[in-house]
């Protein structure tokens, strides 16, 4: 009798706190975050929120937007598309979300895109945008195109050295997909040819397969797109095999780097974002806009990469704009006014947003780096 | 709505109302998600369609007593077919739906011919390496199912021009699915092929030796749990309107053995119980947030401890024995 | 009393019902038949007696088609499928294996029922019922009891009026005994001994021979997976009697 007492008492207790609790949606502009802070995307989702929090604290302590304080209301979707649908739906009826800063798992991203298009609540994102027509109207992104990581790399190398055939390396998410099929449209445009393609996944612990045979094709280095661990690993069974070849890496937290450069020393670049080489940068609009928020953000977390959270305060920045712009906080307002920033010097280079473009990063900002000394230094 | 008359006492003595509590729990879960609507109705749905996935699950782990970790292939198979289908090739719901299912039923009777041979943990090892070969599948054949990138644009379930969109509707609709699971289990454990099953989850070998065909009644209870875990994750698919592998991952099959164990394996109600139980206790504390999965954690051992057989267990007199 | 005297069956004249030809048997790598040859009569009740570990249990199973077997099994005539104990069962021969084999956690009622799992008939199934109720009162009293709940006489009383349930044409048991009282083992032999009058054919497999004999109209020795010996009952007087054909 006891266990059913008790048993009773806590199905009534999860029934009634399961449910939606009224939300108060007087005052603060509620920013939304579906952020996969467990689950493979933690690293990057993370930072993503962390910059999103870091740019609402310094709109409220200047008095908000049109007078509004900002409210970030944050949920884990544990990097899986359903549960991104359950927090997309909670934060829309519940906590009554007024726009999306969400983070970078895209199949969650892309699973919400229908709800919310429904809903007619505007999201910016980390991640790439949906593919649907009618989804894609009311998603945007603060993501550079796929294009631009690699054809830095492809510049480098067309200018800097002899080398002529190339080989990629990538996981298979989509943005690593997306930078592949670049990879093998643009090398020609570079005088380069994609003498090998391979795909390895994120936690494969070696790839001296996949690089014996970039080396036996003939390439004289390695376009390795897609984060983690696999970079140090690519690294290690480049030395172990004495292949003769360079190794440029996709974007990615500075930390993983420092062991893949003493791996592989000057044959080893990256592709890095203008706040993870701010020092490096020249005075200008990009460094000043990339000053605001790096000041208060090495402030709270020192050395800790930029480039994440970066887009994240971006997300909340152009948002911020959009409101102004649209003198109203109406999602189908804002909406519509997300797709008329243009000029808007964010961080990671200049936002210039069109209705039949939501992607807003338009010229590449990236730099290629190395790692000298233990010191970043800008190559290209 | 899914109040069926409970057939958990195998012995058909009366015990009242007391067996009537996982349906009525299940019953004011679901019609409290109808009222109040929004972020509950999307919780209460993904519940109910776990439980028609888990229904199946119990078919095989349950009343057969075998273990298979690979039933989430069967419901990619039912997910990606309904979607490839409908969204790529402009099929109607309906049939893309049972289009699914039979191939879902198709690979289990290829895969499980060979492999229900096996025993124990030999059969385990084999269905996991079926769930990790389909994920595999839908990560790699990129010009079907579109990899990591998923499918959108999957129409809701309707006939013609009639469409399943709002809450209170899919909630109604997935009602009726699950009730109708939970009515076929309980017709299955009454009858003879059941009694079979009970027989083959006893021993084996007994069963062999009264002239009961093990291999096939094993087979068949493993086709039916294949066609239920189609049939879930082609309503998956349908109602988010979106697929990619991670949603037939080896979560799933965590989630819901979880579900089953909690609801209680065996049982006609369990499956039900377990999968509204496990969807709802996560949303209970996501206000704790970085302690969420701790507060779970605690949860789940505490009902382990407490109703070792499952919640449904309790309700029904021999589970309490 | 010779030992010709004891070897010289009476069974010779009836119809066999069942014939074992050499019969092998692996089951594990303990257990093992090395070619055994026997014979039951229509109607007989035959003991194989023998020390535990001597293969009693692993004939059963090799005859019921359970276990992996050379040799060959004919039932009325006809040759027996080997590993096929489905279809064995569905000749009419029906095993109570070692340790009864009964499903624990359904009822009587659910038990009783699957040993009539081949059985489509209603009348006949109702009927088979009441017999075995008739016979075992006490499970009329536990019907929606779970079985393993009961005391071990009533399980085994279980175990045998489910092997009845089927219409057995020859029944197989081993060690009815193992483990109940001396009273219960007393009903349920003699049980056995009211179906075998009624033209029952059983084999019955014991280690405690002084049961047995009592029944038995013939009674093989099982000895390290041989047949040592085949005796008339009614010649065996004391334990010493068996002992010497053990080691013979």
């Amino acid at each position: 009798m006891m266990k059913q007492t008790f048993l009773a008492a806590g199905l009534a207790a999860s029934l009634a706190l399961a449910g939606a609790l009224p939300a108060n949606s007087q005052e603060p502009y509620k920013i939304g975050v579906s952020a996969g802070l467990t689950g493979y995307a933690a690293t990057v989702d993370r930072a993503w929120r962390d910059g999103v929090e870091l740019a609402a604290a310094a709109l409220n302590a200047k008095g908000g937007v049109m007078g509004r304080k900002i409210q970030v209301v944050v949920e884990d979707n544990r990097s899986e598309p359903q549960e991104a649908v359950t927090v997309y739906r909670k934060m829309l009826s519940s906590d009554k979300v007024d726009v999306f800063v969400s983070g970078c798992v895209s199949a969650g991203n892309f699973a919400a895109a229908g709800l919310l298009q429904r809903a007619k609540v505007p999201m910016m994102l980390c991640s790439i945008l949906p593919t649907q027509a009618e989804h894609l109207v009311w998603a945007f992104s603060t993501l550079p195109p796929a294009g631009f990581e690699v054809d830095k790399r492809l510049e480098y190398l067309k200018e800097k050295t002899q080398i002529r055939k190339i080989a990629v390396l990538h996981d298979p998410t989509p943005y690593a997909n997306l930078q592949k099929s670049v990879a093998e449209r643009n090398a020609a445009k570079f005088g380069l040819e994609v003498v090998s393609v391979d795909q390895y996944k994120q936690d494969d612990a070696d790839l001296s397969v996949q690089i014996s045979k970039a080396r036996s094709a003939g390439a004289g280095a390695i376009l390795k797109i897609g984060l983690g661990g696999t970079t140090l690993t690519a690294a290690k069974n480049i030395k172990q095999l004495g292949a003769d070849m360079l190794l440029l890496t996709s974007l990615e937290d500075l930390a993983v780097f420092g062991p893949v450069a003493e791996v592989l020393g000057d044959k080893f670049f990256f592709v890095a974002s203008p706040s993870q080489v701010y020092e490096a940068l020249p005075e200008g609009a990009l460094k000043a806009g990339i000053k605001s928020f790096l000041d208060p953000w090495r402030e709270k977390f020192k050395d800790r990469d930029p480039n994440w959270a970066s887009r994240g305060w971006d997300g909340v920045m152009l948002t911020a704009a959009a409101i102004e712009k649209a003198k109203s906080f109406e999602g189908e307002k804002v909406r519509a006014a997300y797709e008329e920033l243009s000029g808007f010097q964010g961080t990671t280079g200049i936002y210039n947003f069109r209705p039949d473009l939501h992607q807003g990063i338009t010229e590449n900002p990236f730099v290629l780096a190395t790692i000298e000394g233990g010191k970043v230094k800008v190559v290209q | 709505m899914t109040i069926l008359p409970s057939t958990t006492s195998p012995d058909r003595r009366p015990f009242g109302l007391v067996g009537l509590l996982p349906w009525l729990f299940a019953a004011v879960v679901v019609g409290y998600a109808m009222v109040v609507g929004g972020y509950a109705a999307t919780v209460v749905s993904f519940a109910l369609i776990y439980a028609v996935f888990v229904t199946g699950l119990n078919l095989f782990m349950g009343f057969a007593a075998q273990v298979s970790f690979g039933q989430n292939a069967f419901a990619a198979i039912g997910g990606y077919l309904s979607a490839v289908l409908t969204a790529s090739h402009g099929w109607p719901p309906l049939p893309a739906m049972l289009l699914g299912i039979a191939a879902a039923v198709l690979v289990a009777a290829i895969v499980g011919f060979p492999t229900l041979r096996l025993k124990g943990h030999y059969l385990a090892m084999g269905t996991l390496a079926i769930g990790l070969i389909t994920y595999e599948i839908t990560v790699e054949w990129q010009s079907v199912t579109q990899g990591y990138m998923g499918i959108s644009g999957i129409p809701p379930i309707g006939i013609g021009p009639y469409e399943v969109t709002s809450d209170r509707g899919q909630l109604i609709l997935l009602s009726l699915v699950v009730a109708a699971c939970a009515f076929a289990a309980a017709r299955i454990r009454r009858s003879r092929f059941g009694r079979a099953l009970s027989a083959v989850a006893g021993s084996e070998e007994a069963a062999t030796a009264l002239g009961i065909e093990v291999a096939r009644y094993k087979l068949l209870a493993f086709l039916l749990s294949a066609g239920f875990a189609a049939l879930a994750g082609s309503l998956f698919v349908h109602v988010v309107g979106f697929v990619s592998p991670e949603v037939f991952g080896l979560h799933m099959v965590i989630v819901t053995f979880t579900m089953l164990y909690v609801g209680g394996i065996g049982t006609v109600a369990g499956p039900l119980v377990g999968a509204l139980i496990v969807s709802l206790l996560p949303e209970t504390f996501r206000a704790f947030k970085d302690y969420q999965d701790l507060a779970y954690g605690a949860v789940l051992i505490v009902l382990l401890i407490y109703a070792p057989r499952g919640l449904a267990s309790l309700f029904s007199p021999r589970g309490r024995s | 009393m010779s030992l010709a005297a004891a070897a010289t069956p009476r069974a010779g004249t009836a119809t066999p019902i069942l014939t074992a030809t050499a019969l092998t048997a692996r089951y594990g790598h303990i257990h093992a038949l090395h070619g055994v040859d026997l014979r039951i009569g229509e109607g007989e009740l035959v003991a194989v007696l023998g020390p535990n570990g001597a293969g009693k249990s692993t004939l059963l199973r090799a005859i019921m088609g359970l276990s992996a077997n050379g040799g060959e099994v004919r039932f009325r005539g006809d040759v027996l499928p080997r590993n096929d104990a489905v279809a064995v069962a569905a000749r009419g021969i029906v095993l109570v294996p070692e340790g009864r084999g009964l499903f624990a956690p359904m009822s009587v009622a659910d038990n009783l029922e699957l040993g009539a799992y081949r059985l489509r008939d209603k009348a006949e199934f109702t009927r088979r019922r009441e017999r075995v109720l008739t016979l075992f009162p006490r499970l009329k009293e536990r019907l929606g009891q779970a079985a393993g709940s009961m005391s071990g006489g009533e399980q085994q009383m279980l175990a045998l009026g489910r092997a009845l349930m089927a219409g057995p044409k020859l029944l197989l048991l081993d060690e009815p005994s193992l483990g109940l009282a001396p009273r219960v083992t007393g009903e349920i032999l003699e049980t056995l001994g009211l179906l075998n009058r009624e033209g029952l054919s059983i084999v019955l497999v014991e280690q405690k021979a002084p049961l047995a004999l009592e029944l038995a109209s013939r009674v093989y020795l099982l000895s390290l997976g041989r047949i040592v010996a085949e005796l008339d009952p009614r010649g065996i007087t004391s334990h010493d009697d068996l002992a010497q054909h053990y080691f013979a």
